[in-house]
């Protein structure tokens, strides 16, 4: 009955409500999640579900956030951004004090509008592209994926030494995929190194033999892979393996989810990719152990950033002193946290008003051994 | 040149897959005139198929490619009696059991889904992942393979329809569906052999491609339409068409991607632009069909 | 006189809905009903002239982002931009439907199919004009007279698409033009026997319904202020398609049921069995192809006959 009421009566007291209303009448804090359970966002959107699930419990069994239990309020936006934009209503309308998006990166831009108008604290702890918090000024919003950026930044870094003058790019149309290539030619253009040839393998096609001949064709010092599909990845490549050739591939975190050591078995030895996930870093261990303990199931960097995401908005809310969305807000802009992504002895925060927070220098490069993704060979960016 | 005489042979292989995609189409629309959306979820089935029994189970190849083949032919009969059957049965207009199959390709996408996770999975190759190397033409032994594939399903393909009776019985339906039923043709019994035959070509055509693409839930719209551009281009009447149409996307995607100056990304529309072509200046597709002869 | 005011007072309780129901639900109604009005238009291509295209909602999102594109970086004023925007879409209707006449039956869905992936690549590649995959965000209805609907307010502009889009095409439907329309679906032959210019109604048919399409996709593009080609992919077709068929094809009433009960389920379903409910949307389309050939609607008329 008393929700009824509040309902009707919602449109009428407006903002009122929406930022009293959960800081009075709800004994637990609430938190939201907006995932795609059935599109394309889906090999990704279920582990980071399942680290922010253990998150949540972990949070709960020590006793929770302000003394209050952390609630997860979780919703499918079926990976289409219309939905997910009415997904974030219902998570704002239902008490959620802060947001966070798993799902596309086009579906977090659009819940964005929504949570500028509803001035509800919203957090993408994995999505990667640059453009997210540069298309709209919206304070209420930040970023802890790894940006394009910092990726490619991170992999010329590694490759200093090699003197690289002119290489091919090569990508995927996905649109995680099309904003990290564009990013990763910035970044490279940015060092003046010249980017020879770009090619593009679209989703659903049988070989990318033409495009690695046509990068072979340019005789590139470097091959950098900035696609985010697992399937055409994989026959990027293939073809490569086929084609016999010697330049070294330095590939996006994509390269970094463990799924490719079953699927692509036999094409990975030597291949560079920057990571945000140092296996050697104790609260990685510690991070393993304790979800091995809870699940019984092995955990990977995907399920990291879930787990992240939460433990920083709780440390926000902490910090806050109350569960109330304005507060967040000014509480996660002071943000210094240390989670299980990153390399050693990195911190999130958003200093200076900025809302990606993940450490320029806090990502890390790894190099396949054989199928196994091997130790950390360079951290950040010096 | 030898970039030429290489890409030819990547451009055959995934022509003949797109050839045997539309194959399938092609033995359903002959006919009955379904076009049968599904025949991409049926790749997927079969790659899934692969998965199972030559990833995990280890069979042979062989004699897990035979199990695939057998059972897509019995998802191919069991489909056309669960959406196509009861609908001609009841003389629905052609629309229906086409959305009735649209309606089953979300189901078998989702079913596969659930059951096996949205990751991609590692179907292996019957050769190795090695290169074969006959004079200037060069490629993977897969691509050789999937070659020789096709080619013996087309060939039984031709075969059966120019050579035996059943084949002429399938052709008579085609070219006039009352006169045949008259003339004794059991109407039902072809139309559920040809999903049958539909159902195996599209899983094997979904298997040879697996090696290379993995078995994934999402694998399926996309060999769909790749599968009906090429029948579209080489026109429904003739089972070579259908290769043959295969053929041509296949040439025109890869070599556009290689040697056309476009940005990469425009390259996609290329294919697109030339089924807009087809179906405005040629609708019937390249190969007419064959007409009743009084 | 009587209809006129039975149509205003439609409007205004629908409207008034939207002024009890809290931002979410808000949010679901009023992309609710952007779905019913392209059902609408929809089902009168395909229910009632009989063709089958892909392209409505390629259309839609022409005209989402063809207003978009030209109010803010041409800087056009609102009325230009609209009527500009109408005019973009009616030049890429004509110039796929007047060719496309010479093509029978199914092979029209596949040009369609065609033209709707285009959109797609062209979104994508379309740099600083469409924003690339990242869209166009960061825009804000213009003031109409110093006032910037918002809100309910603006669910009350979606209320009046869909009613003018009904009425425009209720007439439509009941003129000589409608029954051209059907004559054309079910006997093209016989049609033209009878002095109907089987090719022009078409064209007519095409056009006219991918216009409607284009102005909901405008009244679309201010709902999230963001357009972005996900928005638009090809799957919604597909959806747009079983919406009419489950309704009820060739019938405004089963056009608005099957809108509704299809954009509903999944909100329904995936509180109750997660991520299952794609399996059972479509156990529920081959049932309902199946089993009621003439969408809920028939099962209503068999109630009422009965």
């Amino acid at each position: 009955m008393n929700a009824r009421i509040r309902r009707l009566c919602a449109p009428l007291l407006g903002t009122f409500l929406l930022l009293a209303g959960p800081a009075t009448a709800q004994d637990t804090i609430k938190i939201g999640v907006v995932t795609d359970k059935v599109g394309p966002a889906k090999p990704y959107s279920e582990p980071a579900l399942e680290g922010i699930v253990f998150a949540a419990n972990e949070l709960n069994r020590k006793g929770g956030v302000l003394g209050r239990k952390v609630e997860l309020l979780v919703e499918d936006d079926q990976g289409r951004p219309d939905i997910s934009a009415a997904m974030a209503r219902k998570l704002v309308d239902a008490g959620a004090v802060f947001i966070l998006s798993i799902s596309l990166t086009p579906a977090t831009q659009q819940q964005q509008n929504v949570t500028m108008e509803a001035k509800t604290p919203q957090m993408t702890p994995m999505n990667s592209g640059d453009t997210l918090t540069t298309q709209l000024p919206n304070p209420y919003f930040w970023q802890t994926g790894p940006l394009g950026s910092i990726q490619i930044a991170t992999l010329l870094s590694h490759a200093r030494a090699k003197n690289l003058k002119r290489v091919a790019l090569i990508s995927d149309n996905s649109d995680l995929g099309q904003l990290l290539a564009r990013f990763f030619r910035a970044g490279l253009e940015k060092s003046g190194i010249q980017v020879a040839v770009e090619e593009v393998v679209p989703r659903g096609t049988t070989t990318a033999e033409p495009q690695m001949q046509k990068i072979r064709a340019a005789n590139p010092d470097a091959l950098f892979m900035a696609g985010v599909l697992t399937p055409e990845n994989v026959l990027i490549l293939k073809a490569y393996r086929q084609a016999g050739l010697k330049f070294p591939i330095h590939s996006s975190y994509n390269l970094s989810v463990p799924q490719y050591m079953t699927v692509a078995k036999g094409l990975l030895d030597g291949i560079t990719f920057v990571d945000a996930y140092d296996p050697e870093k104790p609260e990685v261990k510690q991070f393993v152990a304790d979800y091995v303990r809870a699940t019984g199931k092995q955990p990977y960097n995907i399920h990291g950033y879930g787990y992240d995401g939460v433990m920083l908005v709780a440390d926000a809310i902490r910090r806050a002193g109350a569960p109330d969305r304005e507060k967040i807000r000014a509480a996660m802009q002071t943000t210094k946290y240390a989670g299980v992504m990153g390399a050693k002895g990195m911190a999130y925060a958003f200093p200076e008003g900025k809302r990606t927070g993940f450490d320029p220098n806090g990502m890390v490069v790894r190099v396949y051994e054989g199928d196994r993704q091997g130790r950390v060979v360079h951290t950040g960016q010096q | 040149m030898q970039d030429f005489l290489e890409l030819a042979v990547s451009a055959t292989a995934s022509g003949c897959i797109y050839g045997l995609i539309a194959l399938a189409y092609l033995l359903m629309i002959r006919p009955t005139g379904i076009i049968n959306f599904a025949v991409g979820e049926w790749a997927m089935v079969g790659a899934f198929g692969g998965f199972l029994l030559l990833s995990k189970a280890e069979w042979p190849y062989p004699v897990g490619m035979a199990a695939v083949l057998g059972f897509m032919l019995l998802v191919g009969w069991a489909t056309e009696r669960v959406a196509v059957r009861p609908l001609v049965e009841r003389g629905a207009p052609l629309l229906a059991p086409i959305l009735a199959l649209l309606g089953m390709l979300v189901v078998f996408r989702e079913s596969i889904s659930l059951a096996f996770g949205p990751d991609p999975h590692q179907v292996p190759y019957p050769f190795g992942f090695g290169r074969l190397e006959l004079g200037p033409l060069a490629g993977p032994y897969q691509s050789f393979f999937i070659i020789g594939a096709t080619l013996v399903v087309f060939a039984a393909a031709w075969l059966f329809f120019e050579r035996t009776l059943w084949g002429k019985c399938f052709e008579a339906v085609a070219i006039h569906r009352r006169a045949a039923a008259l003339v004794g043709i059991d109407l039902g019994r072809v139309t559920a052999l040809s999903f049958a035959a539909g159902g195996a070509a599209a899983g094997l055509g979904g298997l040879l491609v697996s090696a290379n693409v993995s078995a994934h839930y999402l694998m399926g719209v996309p060999l769909a339409i790749q599968g009906f551009t090429a029948l579209v281009i080489g026109g429904v009447g003739r089972v070579e068409g259908a290769l043959l149409g295969g053929l041509l996307l296949a040439f025109a995607e890869q070599f556009t991607v290689r040697y056309a100056p476009l940005p990469a990304g425009y390259a996609q529309g290329v294919p697109l632009i030339m089924l807009m072509l087809f179906l405005l200046l040629r609708p019937t597709g390249l190969l007419a069909a064959r007409e009743a002869r009084a | 006189m009587i209809a006129l005011v039975r149509w205003v007072g439609t409007a205004i309780a629908l409207s008034a809905v939207a002024f009890f129901l809290g931002d979410y639900y808000n949010d679901v109604y009023r992309k609710l009903l952007l779905w019913v009005a392209l059902a609408l238009s929809y089902n009168f291509l395909f229910g009632i002239s009989g063709q089958v295209a892909f392209s409505h909602f390629a259309f839609y999102g022409i005209g989402a982002y063809s207003v978009v594109i030209l109010l803010f970086q041409a800087q056009l004023p609102l009325p230009v931009a609209i009527i500009l925007g109408v005019v973009v879409c009616v030049v890429v209707a004509l110039g796929v439907a007047i060719p496309s006449t010479r093509l029978e039956g199914f092979y029209l869905a596949l040009v369609t199919l065609a033209l709707a992936q285009l959109f797609i690549v062209v979104l994508n590649e379309g740099g600083t004009v469409t924003g690339g995959t990242g869209g166009l965000v960061d825009y804000r209805l213009p003031t109409i007279l110093g006032v910037r609907i918002a809100g309910p307010w603006y669910t009350a502009v979606i209320v009046v698409l869909v009613l003018v889009t009904l009425a425009v095409l209720w007439r439509l439907d009941r003129s000589w033009f409608g029954r051209a329309c059907r004559a054309v679906r079910d006997n093209p032959e016989a049609a033209s026997a009878m002095g109907v210019d089987v090719a022009r109604t078409k064209v007519i048919a095409f056009t006219l319904t991918s216009a409607l399409a284009g102005l909901a996709g405008m009244v679309y593009a201010f709902v999230d202020n963001t357009v972005s080609p996900p928005i638009f992919g090809l799957e919604n077709a597909f959806l747009l398609l079983f919406m009419v068929i489950v309704g009820g094809a060739g019938r405004h009433a089963g056009a608005i049921v099957g809108a509704v009960l299809l954009y509903l389920l999944p909100f329904v379903l995936s509180p109750l069995i997660g991520h299952h409910h794609a399996l059972v949307f479509g156990v529920l389309m081959v049932a309902a192809i199946l089993l009621q050939p003439r969408g809920i609607i028939g099962i209503y008329d068999r109630l009422r006959g009965s």
